[in-house]
């Protein structure tokens, strides 16, 4: 079972992203490990320009930590030709709001100035002068701690004008969001921060064209801004060669959920779930059997136990076991959980945080709720369920945005795969639905 | 020239056109709620999705590729598009309801949803009849809901402002009038609060939603969400029937349409005219329904008693027989059509007096370089052409009041309200009086008053501040036969005449009152000069003839949207 591992010898891997240093958050600890280095390289040396450290990002291989796994280094040669009176925009996004999803807010918490050199470094590839970055409300804590820590880095001149005399000036700023799921979505968070409410946009034009205020923009996660300066100070061939080849680098798993160790672990892509869940979370809670994991936040679709013998963290593999790596927030459910319940939870969740603009999302997903309430409750149908699918297929693909994918997923994939316990709660029907579409 | 396939059909197309809009301008009767030609389109309905694909392109020759019968091979895209936010390109291929099942269940699809949450209380609202939401349901929807829940409730009959009252609950979140507001009216003062299927469209905190259009969003929201406060209740769409005309509050002559229930104005459309209003109204125009039908005058008077038109007639032409001309004072008027004014002048030229002034009607500051102007009347420019100018009110006061006029002859106007002079002046004076309303400040003085049809009541022309002739169509009767007036009743009104609320079945509130093409050649007639006109398109006609400053300008070539005259050098 090793072998299939794609992740190499992962238990003497060395932690990148998230070192092992104590007060590392801090910016002199920061400086002493390698601090700023990547930046000052990029900016005094005549090794880089921008085009190459784009370059070095495409041969890194890095796909997006975001959720829906772009490659970065692509994304950012996407912005136009600069245009000196044309301003240009970098947006990280910091509005981690997923259920199951935990691991950028340990990232600003264990290594901010990590992600601030990630944000510097990205905005002098794209010669841009105005970065924000874009945290959840809820994050009030980690808000305070990136805006203290983003004042020292002024304060030493790793940001603002003339950044270490290499004539490269770039400002961040920190915009506090308030506490919506949907302004993750990198267009409607652009609405956010231009003030305006969080209607996602339509695409085309993408943000390298017309994003903030019509600007070209570049929107990133925090985690692959995180990278950005790992790549410059070892090379894109070294990030290349960790963990999975087609989808590479060390990843945050945020594994919660019934183990004996929940948490937020950084390690290669491509590792074996069985070795996530059994030893670097500790097992499951209590000895108990694994019934169902969701491999990368809520919305991605349910993996069964008898699912993911041999299965790896990294895109191809998820997606060939008919899943996604998401945003690598594992949720794993032993054996006593209620599958009907937990579904309930999460319709409830995309109700409440369907912003409203596009149709089928907005009564999609409060009607998917009241569907499986219905059969929580013990008061459902046979026919409900098929009905659930129907909505599924009626919401898919048919909004602005994929929110209402990401709501609609979970009720099919949970359906599709736990039949028999949504059926064991469920009353036979021998009264057809009134009003059951004749094609439907 | 580009082409584009849409079911099948080949059409040719220039520039790069939204899909949608050049659907609905061919025929191709697409379903859809939030988009608007004049605005944004947001794409958030999601009811104008369809099929949309593109040849395949080889990378390497930038050619299509070609199947086997030498046709370019179509790849579709993944997931079906909206219309209204795709912008059209050559060899787009593009399935419609009408040729494809998936659009055909996705339409479906997105009415039941649309519906889940909509109250369904057509038989109490405004907006049944004509509804979008309720023609499409019923071309393009579910023919029943599988919604088994309690439908979210929201506010109902919240007053916005002083127009326009929401019922949140119809609402589908279309944001057409939000749109208005920022990109049309500018004033932001519509917003949606809440989230998620608890929106709903609302005012910012402390803001009145006051704005002088705030009217029009009641006709771009595609449900009855928005009403108007004047008009809700008030009348059934298909009780009613609707005449196209022009607005005559102003000098603008914004075309619109006159909704007449039982004879009497019960609301007022904006007519899309892209070269005046385009699609919109102002609230003043919208609000101008109860001049027509309140304190109109029951028939002709001579000495304040009600007399027939026969006597009222004679009694005028007995007042211009044997005077001095240049003792008689003509005041045409910018409230009549250019017709009126152009008998009165014939007429006052008859009985040799000076060619007639008219009265200005100008309220400074009252523009707002949209729809509203200064200039109240509707047909100033249209005297002004007919050589009448705005009168000196200080010098018709002297005239007046220094015993220089024997005989007031007033068109359609109120020259004591207007400040000229008091009724007690005019007892020495023979007046003749063409008026609208009882509440007319110079009819206590008039020896004759002959009640005049108002614009809704009349055929004539109108020239608006811009320039542009347009015509005025009768929307509502008046007491007695008029066959030209009925003629044109007709002709105007296809869509509705024979319901139990029209004239022809219902001759309730008809004012007895003429038009001038009528009233004037009468009383000339009896004077002995015979204004022969076989109607108002014949003076029209003439008109257009033999005066250069409207050339052109005959009914024909006005039809529906108006025409634009050159400038001359009187006014220019």
């Amino acid at each position: 079972m090793e072998t299939q591992s794609k992740a190499g010898d992962w238990r003497a891997f060395k932690r990148v992203l998230m070192p092992p240093v104590k007060d590392l958050h801090k910016l002199e600890v920061y400086e002493e490990h390698e601090g700023y280095a990547a930046l000052r390289e990029v900016l005094t040396t005549d090794k880089w320009d921008p085009t190459s450290v784009t370059n070095e990002m495409k041969k890194s291989g890095l796909k997006g930590r975001g959720g829906a796994g772009f490659p970065t280094g692509l994304k950012w040669s996407f912005m136009p030709p600069v245009d000196p009176d044309i301003p240009r925009f970098l947006c990280c996004n910091g509005d981690e709001s997923e259920p199951g999803t935990f691991k950028d807010r340990q990232l600003m918490e264990y290594n901010p100035h990590l992600v601030l050199e990630g944000m510097l470094i990205a905005a002098y590839a794209m010669s841009i002068k105005t970065a924000f970055l874009y945290i959840r409300g809820e994050f009030a804590d980690w808000i305070t701690l990136m805006e203290g820590e983003l004042e020292k880095a002024y304060a030493k001149g790793y940001v603002g004008q003339d950044i270490m005399g290499s004539g490269f000036s770039c400002e961040i700023v920190i915009h506090k969001g308030a506490g919506a799921y949907i302004c993750g979505e990198e267009s409607s968070l652009m609405e956010s921060l231009e003030g305006k409410r969080a209607y996602p946009r339509i695409k085309p034009p993408f943000p390298a064209q017309k994003g903030v205020w019509g600007y070209p923009t570049t929107i990133n996660n925090v985690e692959s801004l995180a990278c950005a300066p790992l790549i410059i100070r070892n090379g894109g061939d070294w990030y290349a060669g960790i963990g999975a080849e087609a989808h590479p680098g060390p990843v945050l798993y945020g594994i919660s959920g019934h183990v004996n160790r929940p948490g937020v672990y950084e390690y290669p892509t491509g590792m074996l779930i069985t070795d996530l869940i059994y030893e670097v979370a500790g097992g499951m809670r209590g000895g108990k059997k694994l019934k169902a994991l969701i491999p990368g936040g809520s919305s991605t679709p349910i993996l069964r136990a008898d699912m993911i013998e041999g299965l790896t963290m990294d895109a191809n593999s998820l997606r060939d076991a008919g899943s996604m790596m998401g945003t690598s927030g594992m949720l794993i459910m032993d054996e006593d959980t209620d599958i009907v319940a937990w579904l309930r939870r999460i319709t409830h969740f995309y109700h409440h945080e369907s912003c409203g603009q596009c149709t089928p999302c907005r009564e999609g997903t409060g009607w998917l709720e009241n569907i499986v309430t219905r059969i929580d409750e013990g008061e459902g149908n046979f026919r409900d369920l098929d009905l659930l699918l129907d909505l599924c297929t009626q919401m898919e693909g048919r909004t602005v945005c994929a929110l209402a994918d990401a709501a609609a997923w979970p009720v099919r994939y949970t359906i599709d795969r736990f039949r028999d316990e949504f059926e064991a709660r469920c009353r036979p029907s021998l009264i057809p639905s009134g009003g059951v579409l004749e094609n439907a | 020239m580009p082409t584009i396939t849409i079911d099948n059909q080949n059409y040719e197309f220039e520039g790069r056109p939204r899909l949608l809009q050049f659907c609905l301008d061919n025929g191709v009767d697409l379903p859809h709620f939030c988009y608007h030609p004049s605005m944004s389109a947001p794409a958030n309905c999601r009811q104008c999705l369809v099929d949309v694909g593109m040849p395949q392109m080889n990378r390497e020759t930038r050619e299509s590729n070609l199947d086997d019968d030498g046709n370019p091979i179509i790849q579709f895209m993944p997931k079906l598009q909206t219309s209204c936010s795709m912008d059209m390109t050559d060899g787009m291929v593009v399935k419609t309801h009408c040729s494809s099942d998936a659009v055909v269940r996705a339409q479906k699809d997105t009415l039941e949803f649309l519906l889940i949450n909509h109250p369904l209380d057509c038989p109490i609202c405004d907006q049944a009849g004509h509804c979008p939401l309720q023609n499409q349901a019923y071309k393009h929807g579910p023919e029943s809901s599988r919604f088994e829940f309690q439908k979210v409730h929201k506010p109902k009959h919240v007053d916005l402002g002083p127009n326009v009252v929401l019922d949140a609950e119809r609402c589908i979140n279309c944001t057409r009038c939000i749109r208005f507001t920022s990109e049309i009216s500018k004033s932001n003062q519509l917003t949606i609060i809440e989230r998620g299927v608890k929106n709903y469209p609302m005012t910012p905190p402390g803001i009145e939603f006051d704005d002088p259009y705030s009217m029009n969003v009641i006709d771009i929201c595609p449900v009855g969400a928005l009403t108007s406060k004047e008009h809700r209740f008030g009348a059934r769409v298909w009780e009613m029937s609707k005449t196209a005309s022009i607005s005559t509050v102003g000098s603008k002559g914004s075309n619109c349409y006159y909704w007449v229930k039982d004879n009497q104005i019960m609301k007022v459309t904006p007519r899309t005219n892209m070269s005046v209003n385009e699609y919109w109204l102002s609230d003043e125009e919208r609000l101008d329904c109860d001049r027509f039908n309140k304190n109109r005058p029951t028939g002709p008077t001579v000495e304040n008693a009600e007399v027939s038109w026969e006597m009222a007639y004679k009694a005028a032409s007995d007042c211009l027989t044997g005077i001095d001309g240049s003792r008689a004072l003509f005041v045409g008027s910018a409230y009549a059509t250019v017709e009126d004014n152009y008998l009165l002048t014939k007429l006052a030229t008859a009985v040799g007096a000076p060619t007639p002034v008219y009265l200005a009607h100008v309220e400074e500051g009252h523009a707002d370089g949209w729809l509203k102007t200064d200039d109240r009347a509707p047909n100033s420019q249209g005297c002004e052409r007919l050589g009448l100018h705005a009168a000196d009110v200080k010098e018709l006061k002297a005239r007046i009041t220094g015993g220089e006029v024997d005989v007031l002859y007033v068109l359609e106007d109120d020259i004591v309200a207007a400040g000229v002079c008091t009724a007690k002046q005019l007892k020495k004076v023979k007046v003749i009086l063409h008026h609208y309303h009882t509440t007319n400040q110079t009819l206590p003085a008039a020896d004759v008053a002959l009640p005049a049809a108002m614009a809704v009541e009349t055929v004539g022309s109108f020239v608006n501040g811009d320039l542009r002739a347009q015509r005025l169509r009768p929307a509502k009767s008046i007491a007695g036969v008029n066959r030209t007036l009925s003629m044109e009743i007709g002709k105007c009104r296809a869509d509705a005449h024979g319901t139990p609320f029209d004239k022809w079945y219902n001759e309730s509130n008809l004012v007895n009152c003429q038009p001038g093409w009528v009233s004037i050649p009468e009383i000339a007639s009896r004077l002995g000069h015979e204004m022969q006109y076989k109607g108002p398109r014949n003076i029209m006609a003439e008109l257009a003839e033999s005066d250069s400053g409207f050339t052109g300008a005959t009914y024909e070539a006005m039809g529906e949207f108006g025409v634009s005259l050159e400038p001359i050098g009187v006014t220019a």
